[in-house]
């Protein structure tokens, strides 16, 4: 009888387990979820010396999808290093692997942003400014 | 059987385990070997640059019973620069926290590769210091040292240290650059010069040093090769010839050791110059502070080099720079 109710029990573990909903994550390796928000909260851009090469905080504009940034008066455009902050569960598309050319004033570099349920995508424009004598 | 094993046997045995766990072992004083000794340690850290020195500390001691200490020499598989020294006295600290040396022979002589210290007084024990300055003709060799002394029964003692590599780089410490006076930089003479100099070496400049405070932007102290976008040299009259596109690149938080003197113990190596990928650098680095520093290719590709900013004066328009330089070709 003892041995009968060990048995029912693992067994019991054991279906409950088996049961539960793998979570989902995406080729990336990254956390599916339910939110679908999609935005930049924070960005900047920093400088062969990875010192920030921005006069003053960017302006996102969430609706627009723009990044606006001023940078100082000589920043070697060629060779800068942006960095995102977004909303939660979000990612980056391209991801963001090193120093970046931002010399193409008339292309802006684009990113788009994916939301944490990856229904969502909004393509931001980083529109890069230097700072005029 | 059960029964004596849990009453008698079992806590016989961990009271024996009690006993013996606790015991102290008893300290002795080690015996002193009865033999003429030596022994050496490097105290430089970092790549051995020519114009430094590497510094050893070489103890040397006997038992009394075995006579005294009457010489000790160095002999180094290169010949060390005139400054080049074993110390000739033995220090110890006082109670103010002062280390007071106390001389036990002649100051040391070089010979060739060997230098010596001959003591004059009664010594059985002593730990000296050896300066090795480091000749321009080690650059890129390996140098050995022997460390040897001579007791009164004639007895003595070695010890080798090394081989140490002495770095290819070549390196220059506190030049003063002034804003439209001593401003142009040559890499290749490691220099400073003036307009009236400049003219005279027009293909030796490789950058030029200027600070401009210019309202609505910042450019302060920089750096610009004279052949850079005249935008970046404002007011800026180059002497004919001056001409040259050199990359650089800014750089922070590299404050070598050997050039900023400050209590990081980072060292630039010659690897770091051999590694550096200077492609698609520009030609001009503005808004300079003080312990930034900038990598430099000359525009021959001949030498790399890394200027470190030591001090920069906003009012005086001026700056103390040091360079390490590496030669490529």
């Amino acid at each position: 009888m003892k041995h009968f109710i060990t048995i029912i029990s693992l067994l019991a573990a054991l279906s409950w387990m088996g049961c539960r909903k793998e979570t989902p994550i995406d080729e990336d390796g990254l956390l599916i979820t339910t939110r679908a928000e999609c935005y930049v909260s924070n960005f900047e851009l920093l400088g062969a010396d990875f010192q920030t090469v921005r006069t003053k905080n960017a302006v996102i504009d969430t609706v627009a999808c723009t990044v606006d940034v001023t940078v100082f008066y000589g920043t070697d455009l060629t060779h800068l290093y942006p960095q995102f902050t977004l909303v939660t569960d979000a990612k980056l598309d391209p991801k963001i692997t090193g120093f970046t050319d931002f010399s193409d004033l008339t292309n802006p570099r684009t990113y788009t942003v994916i939301s944490g349920n990856r229904q969502v995508r909004k393509t931001y424009k980083v529109l890069v400014t230097v700072q005029s004598r | 059987m059960r029964t004596i094993a849990v009453r008698y046997i079992i806590p016989l045995f961990c009271l024996g385990l009690l006993l013996t766990g606790c015991k102290d072992k008893e300290y002795a004083i080690p015996a002193p070997e009865n033999a003429f000794q030596n022994d050496c340690i490097k105290r430089t850290l970092g790549p051995n640059v020519a114009g430094l020195n590497i510094e050893f500390a070489y103890a040397i001691a006997l038992p009394a019973t075995r006579g005294k200490i009457v010489s000790a020499q160095v002999e180094a598989s290169i010949a060390g620069e005139a400054a080049t020294y074993l110390e000739h006295r033995s220090y110890y600290t006082n109670g103010s926290g002062e280390d007071v040396g106390i001389a036990i022979g002649d100051p040391s002589s070089n010979e060739g590769n060997v230098t010596r210290v001959n003591f004059i007084k009664d010594t059985n024990a002593v730990t000296l210091r050896y300066f090795y300055a480091i000749p321009r003709s080690a650059q890129g060799k390996e140098v050995r040292f022997t460390f040897s002394a001579k007791s009164s029964t004639g007895e003595t003692v070695s010890y080798s240290m090394g081989p140490y590599a002495v770095s290819r780089m070549d390196m220059v410490l506190d030049l003063p650059v002034k804003n439209g006076d001593a401003c142009f930089i040559s890499v290749a003479d490691m220099a400073v010069y003036t307009e009236k100099e400049a003219s005279a070496n027009p293909d030796k400049i490789d950058l030029v040093y200027l600070h401009r405070a210019i309202t609505g932007v910042t450019f302060g102290h920089a750096l610009v090769s004279p052949g850079a976008n005249a935008e970046y040299l404002p007011d800026v009259v180059l002497p004919p010839g001056v001409n040259k596109i050199t990359k650089v690149r800014k750089t922070w938080n590299l404050r070598d050791f050997h050039l900023a003197r400050l209590q990081y113990g980072i060292y630039i190596d010659d690897l770091d110059f051999e590694q550096l990928d200077m492609n698609g650098s520009p030609d001009y680095v503005l808004n300079l502070k003080s312990e930034a520093g900038t990598w430099v290719e000359t525009a021959d590709g001949k030498y790399r080099a890394y200027i470190y900013m030591n001090k920069v004066d906003d009012a005086k328009k001026s700056a103390t720079i040091s360079m390490k330089r590496y030669t490529l070709k």
